[in-house]
């Protein structure tokens, strides 16, 4: 029996209508956003080499993708994330371009979520990629996309940046063995208090340790910068917060107010992020809508040492937002119906068309009878029926 | 503004829970004398609690129709963490233990050893530090049946007093790890209704830890 025959796989779905108008205006608002600064669109294959997303640091778990073999056995998986395929697009086509490269993308990507919990394992994404630049121009150059983005598709939204090298340097002074640092940065992400203290009580009492314990805490405006600076003083981890107090100071001049944030507790699983680091909420999406930063490090693991930086936003959940119960079947109904009596097929074609031109929403009538047409006219509300040939 | 929505868990943790909110000064009549319904007020309505199960509240919380949610570490343990962990509310202590009949030698031999759980990944997670491969099988209630009826070798439960243990013959080989009510929260929340919620955490934290 084929049981599954007539069901979509767990965490997809099918997308109707309005849900497609919806979806594909928010493509285009954000495509002229990218393309309006400069970004050419780029699309890379749904299924790429296994080796790709276990690189060091990407942050995927074996279990969280799905896989598949090529024909010589070879394990293959469903994108998880469309950064790592453009990056090793990027330092292999496009390797003797003139730097920075401008790049954007809008594809889905697949993640085998745990069942049950109503997550999507399709994902529809769109991003940017600015890759050959660093330093505070390209930072602000991808951050103010970001808002321009958030601008042209939602109402109410929060920005928050912080620095993966904020954590590192006070990581790095503490001295500590790799599993013992990525429980630290797994209790600073979920920002659970308790265990961060638990592992750190355990451990001897330094300037870094005080710092790192408030680091879950350390998310709010410029006062944040101001606490942090106290406790960081003399280390590594000034330099990062000296640059996001520069950032963060730049992009007050647009007006964002309450908008921006700052969290000193971003650490994002996805390691390979080395610079600003920064996620975007809205209010109704219980998660974050767009997450990026910087990730120089990454194109080393291409023989291409580049800096680079940028974003991905959810489309999936800003659809969501815009639809609000709008699940109307606007869109399929007609105005006009155009039949043809029997050898007038093509006189009503055309006469269709015409009308189509005129800015009608007229359709070829496919039933055989002007009768059927008709009634299907009553049910569905088609205000007018044309015969052609009468 | 809407209320801010927290999820409690159902039974002692939401007694508890609502004593605290009393002592730091929410009125929480409605919920005392809630009758049936699950959605209830507490203090000037600023805040709404939604009354639920364990797994539940954190299924609320990580898809934000709740903001905040109370659930002991149990629960947070055996049912993935993409939310904030915002405080250790010291009610509901007890602690996750490895029991086995009173007597045996767990740790001898080299028979593959089978555990009987209603936490299979907190059992698998607390053998994988060990480096065992051991064979998890899930039972929903009266987990001491396992080893008393040959099912398996021992147990991974919540024990509390140890008083059931003993009465059925079991002794704790080992503790798993200590447990207690936490406060959570959605990961959009606490950056959209900041004020709010470090409010909240900064009354409760001042009450649980004076």
């Amino acid at each position: 029996m084929r049981k599954n025959l007539k069901i979509t796989p767990e965490g997809t779905k099918d997308y109707l209508f309005e849900e497609c108008i919806v979806s594909d205006d928010i493509c285009v608002k954000i495509k002229n956003c990218f393309t309006q600064r400069g970004y050419a669109k780029v699309d890379t294959p749904c299924i790429e080499f296994y080796d790709l997303f276990t690189l060091e640091d990407s942050g995927y778990t074996q279990e969280s993708m799905f896989k598949t073999t090529d024909n010589k056995g070879r394990l293959m998986v469903m994108r998880p994330d469309s950064t790592l395929p453009i990056a090793r697009m990027a330092a292999t086509r496009l390797k003797n371009y003139e730097m920075p490269l401008r790049l954007f993308y809008a594809q889905s990507v697949y993640r085998n979520n745990p069942t049950l919990l109503g997550r999507s394992n399709e994902v529809m994404q769109m991003g940017i990629e600015l890759i050959g630049a660093t330093g505070k121009r390209a930072d602000l150059e991808i951050l103010t996309t970001a808002v321009d983005v958030l601008s042209a598709t939602v109402e109410d939204f929060r920005i928050e940046i912080g620095h993966a090298g904020f954590f590192d340097a006070l990581i790095e002074k503490m001295d500590i063995d790799e599993d013992t640092s990525e429980s630290i940065r797994l209790s600073i992400e979920s920002k659970n208090y308790s265990s961060l203290n638990t592992i750190l009580d355990k451990l001897p009492e330094s300037a870094e340790a005080v710092a790192i314990r408030k680091l879950p805490r350390l998310f709010g405006g410029e006062e944040v910068i101001e606490k942090a600076f106290k406790l960081c003083n003399g280390t590594k981890a000034e330099n990062s917060l000296k640059y996001v107090k520069e950032l963060y100071r730049s992009l007050q001049k647009l007006g964002l107010s309450d908008k921006l944030t700052i969290d000193l507790g971003i650490v994002q699983k996805t390691s390979y992020y080395s610079g600003i680091v920064f996620n975007a909420f809205v209010t109704g999406i219980g998660d974050a809508v767009i997450s990026g930063g910087r990730y120089d490090k990454l194109m080393e693991n291409f023989d291409f040492p580049n800096g680079a930086a940028g974003f991905a936003i959810n489309i999936d959940e800003v659809v969501k937002l815009n639809l609000k119960g709008k699940y109307r079947d606007k869109g399929i109904v007609p105005e006009v119906l155009v039949c043809a009596k029997d050898g007038y097929e093509i006189e009503a074609i055309t006469k269709t068309k015409e009308l189509v031109k005129q800015g009608i929403k007229a359709v070829f009538s496919t039933f055989s009878t002007y009768e059927e047409a008709k009634k299907y006219a009553e049910k569905t509300g088609v205000k007018e029926i044309i015969n052609i040939g009468e | 503004m809407s209320p801010l929505r927290i999820a409690l868990t159902k039974g002692r943790l939401e007694k508890d829970t609502i004593k605290l909110f009393q002592k730091i000064g929410y009125d929480c009549d409605a919920v005392i004398n809630k009758g049936r319904r699950l959605i209830l007020p507490i203090g000037n309505g600023e805040i709404e609690v939604v009354l639920a199960k364990a797994a539940d509240v954190i299924t609320y919380v990580e898809n934000g129709v709740c903001d905040l949610g109370v659930v002991g570490k149990d629960t947070i343990l055996e049912n993935g963490h993409s939310f904030y962990e915002l405080l250790d509310l010291g009610f509901g202590k007890c602690k996750f233990a490895l029991a086995a009949k009173k007597g045996s030698d767990f740790y001898g031999g080299y028979k593959a050893i089978t555990i009987a759980t209603k936490y299979p990944n907190v059992t698998r997670a607390f053998f994988e530090e060990k480096n065992m491969d051991v064979r998890v099988i899930k039972i929903e209630g009266s987990v001491e049946l396992g080893p008393l009826i040959g099912l398996s070798d021992a147990i991974v439960d919540i024990v509390e007093t140890g008083s059931t243990l003993k009465e059925n013959g079991l002794e704790v080989i080992e503790d798993v790890c200590p447990i207690s009510a936490r406060l959570i929260a959605n990961v959009a929340s606490l950056k959209l209704r900041k004020k709010e919620i470090e409010d909240l955490v900064d009354l409760i934290g001042k009450e649980i830890n004076p």
